[in-house]
């Protein structure tokens, strides 16, 4: 059931993944940024969120970028539930009637 | 605003583990939408490339970072190139070092023994809701910790739980699903992470970097194969906000 090399790779990925999740953590716990990093570390969530959803933006599907349309137009007003029901929703009706 | 806040405060100072560990969960439900379709999908994925029922809770359970495992799944083979899938997963996580860092200040009240466990935990979504959180406490002026341990375990397990739950559930059921991409579910990420970036939004100029990350993101994920666009659309942001720091 579970194959020895397989195991090798997943206990590997473990140990990477690991690694990344404490690193920034061990490298900031104890210092005092400057003025600039401040400014660099309160741009970063925002920059790693867009940047992982960034090829929504550039879909080849019509009904996806339709979807992703709706999805924008909701999250600047409505909040976190109503904003994925509606996504969710637009989208599946997209890729229903547009394919 | 102080009208809005006042509640908030209110609640801070009668909250316990408890109900802050609830209120995690509770918050994290929109994203569980999102979670479940792409668990099976992963789950399913990783059947049809030969991993066991045993095998896929094992490393969703412990590698625990979606995007990874399904740029693992992708290249997957019998036998597995284990290099190959290593230094992947190392790529597409490379964001959680800036992640991380983000959060640090916030984790100053915390053991190291604390922090270390619970930074096992960190996804995405409570990252993305904890850091967020916790600048509205701060805001509040309460005396307790802007960062809410409880609410950040809460939110993190509750999406620990599911992914698990559901990878195992896709691998098993993997041959008697249907395509549910069509449904839509993927759009819940994007849905998730822009309502959280609203959060985030402060003014037209602080949002320059998304926009340069963003672009270079895209464009990168066009001309390069595989998971270099998060690496490149994240460092060319950071890279913006440095430069323009220096302006101010």
């Amino acid at each position: 059931m579970i194959d020895p090399l397989n195991l090798v790779a997943i206990l590997l990925m473990a140990a990477v993944t690991y690694f990344t999740r404490v690193g920034g953590y061990v490298l900031l716990r104890n210092r005092t940024l400057s003025a600039r990093a401040t400014a660099v570390m309160e741009a970063a969530p925002g920059c790693v969120l867009i940047s992982v959803i960034a090829p929504a933006f550039v879909s080849d599907r019509p009904a996806d970028l339709l979807g992703l349309a709706v999805t924008v137009l909701c999250a600047t007003r409505l909040s976190m539930l109503p904003t994925v029901l509606l996504g969710i929703a637009s989208t599946g009706a997209a890729r229903y009637l547009l394919g | 605003m102080t009208i809005i806040q006042a509640p908030a405060l209110a609640a801070n100072a009668g909250a316990t583990t408890g109900s802050e560990f609830r209120r995690g969960i509770a918050a994290c439900m929109p994203v569980l939408l999102g979670i479940v379709p792409y668990g099976l999908v992963l789950g399913a994925q990783a059947a049809r490339k030969g991993l066991s029922g045993l095998e896929v809770p094992l490393m969703t359970g412990l590698n625990f970072a979606g995007g990874s495992e399904f740029a693992a799944i992708q290249l997957w083979s019998s036998p597995p190139h284990i290099l190959l899938i290593v230094a992947v997963t190392l790529l597409v996580n490379s964001r959680h070092l800036l992640m991380g860092a983000a959060l640090a200040p916030y984790l100053r009240h915390l053991s190291k023994r604390k922090a270390f466990a619970s930074l096992f935990f960190m996804c995405d979504e409570s990252w993305a809701m904890s850091l967020a959180d916790s600048k509205e406490r701060a805001a509040t002026g309460t005396s307790l910790p802007a960062f809410s341990l409880p609410y950040y375990m809460g939110a993190s397990l509750a999406v620990y739980v599911a992914w698990v739950a559901f990878t195992t559930a896709g691998a098993l059921l993997g041959p008697v699903m249907g395509d549910i991409d069509a449904l839509g579910f993927d759009m819940a990420f994007p849905a998730v992470f822009l309502v959280l970036m609203r959060g985030m939004w402060t003014t037209a100029a602080a949002a320059r970097p998304w926009l340069v990350s963003l672009v270079v993101a895209a464009v990168t994920h066009f001309v390069l194969p595989g998971a270099w666009f998060i690496a490149a659309g994240a460092a060319s942001g950071l890279a913006a906000a440095y430069y323009l720091a220096g302006d101010a």
